[in-house]
């Protein structure tokens, strides 16, 4: 049986996607995505600029003009800079949650920050005999709640690096 | 059989599209299950679903819940078998720092990212999803300055942020759900053992990746590159991961101890770009 014209233009159609995604890039004229919980538009290229706005996580940005690493980004009305590592050129993925509703990957991803090892990773390491290890993770975890957010916002700061360079 | 046809070919075609379209061929496949004129009574019909929804599970992907319990899980047989951490303050706080400064400009700076040494004089680093990063002792004491710190993490946060290791169990879903749909009337699945049975099966593959055949050079290559990028836009020297693998090539010495887990390091060399090695700094 001979395929329906349909059916045999699938696959140019999926080569087609893949070079698109390939070439995907943050350049002016292109598309951008928010990938944080909320990211700050500023009136100008530096992180001391007053905000001109504040979007959610996975929103698609037109990119307008580009500054070294800062990127002019439109959203409808809204628009402003943002530094290029707060944007991704890529439409973050929706997760499912244990609940099996779909949801976005940041609101989930926020809410674990510095939970405990899982239930299930407790209960493998007693299967596992891995106990050393559960107390070496425990303290490891304790040790990383000290270094907090202020605490990586002033290392950029006083290293230049990020949108502080 | 034509309804069959026409589910494989998705199943094969579509594993990588976008969620929202995956979610609606689940849908799709669910009712076309629900309309099998095979299945002969209520029991097996459920069974069948079931499959569905575990092979669903490996097309939509891992969600955040099952990330962490299997990263915490994989976190364990990483520490397990290199030593315990090194509990050195100083050296943590540097390596969180540099880390977490990455993290943040990653494609999932809210993931809770942690980072640590493994006690072991083997040349080598890890990771683990949802945020676990681990470099052994013996690589920590060649990256003297922060750039060579940062090209090393990048790489291993590229691992995580391409979901290298879930994959691997995604890609096992879908296949023993597949084999579920087309080969299982009956069985159940549903019990406590099985399902300890299957996680720990699934932590399995993906320790044996880590620890016996690497990722697919493809996969280390992207790391490479993505961590690469990931250094120099947070401010980074570039070629900071280049330079401890250009050190190590000059160094020669046992291979088995050297990311013995990874493509050979001139091919990872030749790959990178050809950047100034970073300047020496002090490090606290």
């Amino acid at each position: 049986m001979k395929p329906r014209p349909a059916f045999r233009l699938w696959p140019a159609a999926l080569l087609l996607a893949t070079v698109v995604v390939a070439e995907a890039a943050l350049t002016p004229g292109g598309t951008a995505y928010t990938k944080r919980y909320k990211t700050t538009l500023l009136a100008e290229p530096s992180p001391m600029a007053s905000p001109t706005g504040e979007l959610a996580f996975g929103r698609q940005l037109k990119i307008v003009e580009m500054k070294g690493n800062w990127l002019r980004v439109s959203d409808g009305p809204t628009g402003g800079w943002v530094f290029a590592g707060s944007l991704t050129d890529s439409k973050p993925a929706e997760t499912k949650g244990a609940d099996g509703n779909v949801l976005l990957a940041s609101a989930t991803t926020a809410t674990a920050a510095n939970r405990p090892l899982s239930e299930e990773a407790n209960a493998y390491a007693a299967r596992r005999n891995l106990g050393s290890a559960r107390v070496d993770l425990d303290w490891l975890q304790a040790q990383c709640k000290g270094v907090t957010a202020a605490d990586v916002d002033a290392f950029l700061k006083a290293q230049k690096k990020g949108e502080y360079q | 059989m034509r309804t069959r046809a026409l589910l494989l070919f998705a199943l094969v075609f579509l594993g990588g599209s976008t969620a929202s379209a995956q979610f609606g061929f689940l849908k799709d496949a669910v009712d076309a299950v629900k309309d099998n004129p095979l299945k002969s009574n209520n029991s097996t019909t459920n069974d069948t679903l079931k499959a569905a929804g575990q092979f669903g599970k490996g097309i939509a992907g891992i969600g955040p819940e099952e990330e962490k319990k299997i990263g915490d899980s994989v976190a364990l047989e990483i520490v397990g078998k290199y030593g315990g951490l090194v509990r050195d303050a100083a050296v943590l706080h540097r390596v969180n720092l540099v880390g977490r400064a990455l993290a943040r400009y990653s494609d999932r700076p809210e993931l809770n990212w942690r980072f640590g040494v493994l006690n072991s004089d083997s040349v080598n680093a890890f990771s683990a999803p949802d945020g676990w990063v681990f470099i052994t002792r013996g690589l920590y004491t060649l990256a003297k300055d922060d750039d060579t710190l940062a090209g090393i993490l990048g790489h291993e946060i590229a691992h995580i942020t391409g979901r290298h290791a879930l994959k691997i169990v995604e890609n096992s879903n879908k296949l023993s759900g597949g084999l579920g749909i087309w080969a299982s009337t009956n069985q159940k699945v549903g019990n406590v053992q099985a399902q300890l049975k299957q996680f720990d099966i699934s932590i399995d593959k993906i320790t044996s990746t880590l620890f016996e055949s690497g990722y697919a050079p493809g996969k280390e290559y992207e790391a490479d590159k993505d961590g690469r990028n990931l250094a120099s836009v947070t401010g980074y020297a570039p070629g900071g991961l280049r330079s401890v693998l250009v050190q190590l090539q000059r160094r020669g010495g046992d291979n088995k101890k050297v990311f013995s887990t990874h493509p050979p390091l001139a091919e990872r060399i030749k790959r990178l770009p050809d950047e100034p090695a970073p300047r020496p700094q002090s490090t606290g």
